[in-house]
């Protein structure tokens, strides 16, 4: 570029404020964090070295390994429906229409509360006695479900709020994927006489594949660090069968005053999405060569 | 005339504005946790203290009850708490030992608060090695609610004292009215079942058993004393069906609330919620001596200075009033349902005239601490698990008990 003198300077300028908040609020606390895993340290008083023994006690720890369960439960569950539910709600919203304008702006709304809010909101609504949705089951004269105390139905619950909650986001993201497909494409298919399945299956799908892949890689990561929704809804129960695994990092750091330890299944679980979303990354780029 | 009038006014005015300037009240920050029903009491308090002296302001900031103690562990670690704190008694045992709390005797002494209007027990509990590291505000047991209306429609006349009265009572209400016979919490929604674990401990000290051994190094239940107690817990869920099944905290409170339910174990802490329910008549008496002696668990909130970057002792003696005019109002305290901890608060007529408390202020005697172990966090949810856990399965004594001593003594190894 011809402004070579002024853009190295604005360059770091500008991203000078994201920079500074980066490197004091992520970078940071990362670093830290791999380091306090190889300590004892109860926030109150000084540090001592453990070495690997955090590490060790994690693959002995029935909670942790039971807490980390749930969390693949959970990623499991909520990963492939978010998606899909994200991508048909991005073929509505697309449309040119009033109506899938209005759709957009419906299915992104739950999105901007916050995870209290969510939790709170869907904790009324399915609590067992006195909620509303079993209150309007036992009115048609159907069984009330117990579905934040019923260990079959819990985690399913909490996989429906995390649904209503975000499935908006995969579809903007979708959605402006969508966009980006030229208009040629579909004319000139609509031509050929392809019909609505075709198209969809032989075009848009196809052409989503970029973001497909940044849609599955985002939502394994924020599924795996599932914890709000289920602190507020079911606080891990009934008897620990929603507990996942972040829920257990922050008891144990912070109501059991072990940082250290904390820290350390932090780390393992970090280990985990890297690897995850390594193996995604390099398995696409195959495909494409 | 007007125009002097007016001279008059501005006059005075202005020297009252001077003698505000020069007398410049210390502003002490603190944190409270109340944000349930007890939140608007606790905040009158606060106003009416500043409201009755001039030499000190209160700046209270709440915060939200499941971060709280987030919050203030960060505080704490950084030196850079409020000058006053509210903190549960059974957590004093994880901040004493690592230097953040003031130790107070020197500043009581001072202050000339006299401490021998405390009851005991509760003010005992703020000690570690003999020195005060708290003061205890209020007391706030396990008891029974029971609902007059029900009793009386089932024909029950007496309010339960053993075991087998109040399943024979319970089932009476449940077969004659329809209503629950007994709501007490059994399972984890928004709230961890802890009313299990408070219930169990309570059971167990009344046959003289403490949960924990007398070095708080090992499980101590698993025993005569802790099947009786179990086998109690779960026969109201699972053989005598007294109490629902999946039963959590919200639905157990808001029945009994609602007129649903006969008997309710829970704190005292819903006194007050249940006494603003219109329609609701209702009794509240001490935990019932179900299984031996009278014994109940109780938790205290206690008022607890944290260790600043520089020690100024004109603000810890700032705190110190704040914290014996807050005990010795204790009857403003008792309107949200807790006991108060100065004795001299009970002859008060305002303490005197208050429903209901009267019926249960005898608790205070027959109350007990948790374990004073810094793992008694760990061990509470993971002990209000298991035994949630044991209940929902249907599990026999052994088998509960063996699963709980070895979570027990595993977190405590």
């Amino acid at each position: 570029m011809h402004l070579a003198g002024h853009t190295k300077r604005d360059i770091i300028l500008f991203s000078a404020p994201y920079l500074l908040v980066y490197l004091v609020f992520l970078a940071f606390p990362v670093v830290y964090g791999i380091y306090l895993s190889f300590f004892d340290w109860n926030i109150l008083s000084g540090k001592a070295f453990v070495g690997l023994r955090n590490f060790v006690q994690a693959f002995s720890d029935e909670k942790f390994k039971s807490s980390f369960f749930h969390t693949l439960q959970f990623v499991g569950l909520s990963t492939p429906i978010l998606i899909v539910t994200g991508f048909l709600m991005a073929l509505i919203s697309v449309r040119p229409t009033k109506l899938g304008k209005a759709a957009e702006s419906i299915f992104f709304l739950p999105y901007m509360f916050s995870t209290t809010v969510v939790g709170t909101l869907w904790a009324w609504l399915l609590q067992k006695n006195f909620g509303l949705v079993n209150q309007l089951l036992q009115a048609i004269g159907l069984k009330g479900v117990g579905w934040l105390t019923d260990p079959n139905v819990a985690m399913l619950s909490i996989v429906w709020a995390t649904l209503w909650w975000t499935a908006g986001f995969n579809m903007i993201l979708f959605s402006a994927g969508m966009k980006q497909i030229p208009d040629e494409i579909y004319e000139s298919a609509r031509l050929d006489g392809a019909g609505k399945f075709v198209t969809l299956t032989r075009i848009t799908i196809p052409l989503l594949k970029d973001t497909t892949l940044l849609v599955v890689i985002l939502q394994i990561i924020a599924s795996f660090k599932v914890f709000g929704q289920v602190y507020v809804m079911t606080g891990g129960g009934p008897y620990g069968t929603t507990r996942v695994l972040v829920q257990y990092v922050y008891e144990t750091g912070f109501n059991y005053f072990k940082l250290g330890y904390a820290s350390a299944m932090s780390m393992v679980l970090f280990v985990v999405i890297l690897v995850i979303s390594a193996v995604q990354l390099l398995a696409s780029k195959d495909d494409v060569q | 005339m007007k125009k002097n009038r007016l001279v008059l006014a501005l006059g005075l005015i202005l020297i009252a504005l001077m003698t505000v300037g020069a007398q410049k009240p210390i502003e002490i920050s603190f944190w409270s946790l109340f944000t349930g029903g007890d939140g608007e009491f606790f905040d009158a308090m606060v106003k009416a203290f500043n409201e009755s002296q001039n030499e000190i302001v209160m700046k209270t900031d709440t915060v939200k009850f499941t971060n709280y103690y987030t919050k203030l562990t960060a505080a704490l670690s950084a030196k850079n708490a409020p000058d006053v704190v509210v903190m549960h008694q059974d957590r004093l045992v994880n901040y004493v030992p690592n230097g953040v709390l003031m130790q107070l005797d020197e500043y009581v002494q001072k202050a000339n608060i006299d401490l021998s209007t405390f009851s005991p027990a509760p003010l005992n509990s703020c000690k570690f090695n003999g020195k005060l590291y708290a003061i205890p505000l209020d007391v706030h047991p396990l008891v029974m609610y029971y609902n007059k209306d029900l009793m009386a429609k089932a024909g029950v006349t007496k309010v339960p004292e053993t075991l087998a009265e109040l399943i024979s009572a319970a089932k009476a209400i449940q077969d004659k009215t329809g209503a629950i016979g007994i709501a007490a919490d059994n399972t984890t929604a928004t709230y961890k079942a802890y009313t299990l674990t408070r219930l169990f401990m309570s059971l167990l000290m009344e046959q003289n058993v403490t949960i924990l051994d007398a070095s708080n190094k090992r499980a101590n239940f698993n025993n005569a004393a802790g099947v009786k107690a179990y086998q109690a817990l779960s026969d109201m869920v699972n053989k005598d069906k007294l109490t629902p099944k999946q039963l959590d905290y919200d639905s157990s409170v808001s029945s009994f609330k609602l007129g649903k339910a006969g008997f309710h174990f829970n704190g005292v802490w819903m006194v007050g919620g249940f006494e603003s329910q219109s329609g609701l008549n209702f009794g509240v008496v001490q935990f019932p001596a179900l299984l031996g002696k009278n014994a109940g668990w109780t938790g205290s909130h206690t008022l607890a200075v944290p260790v600043q970057k520089t020690t100024d002792p004109d603000r810890i003696m700032a705190v110190m009033k704040f914290i014996d005019w807050m005990t010795q109002h204790g009857e403003m305290w008792a309107k949200a349902g807790h006991i108060p901890t100065r004795t001299t608060v009970y002859s008060k007529p305002e303490f005197k005239n208050l429903p209901h408390r009267a019926e249960y202020a005898d608790a205070v005697k027959n109350t007990f601490a948790p374990p004073a172990t810094h793992k008694w966090p760990e061990l509470y949810d993971a002990i209000s698990d298991s035994l949630e856990e044991s209940i929902a399965l249907n599990k026999d004594a052994k088998a509960a008990l063996d699963q709980l001593e070895k979570k027990v003594n595993d977190i405590l190894k």
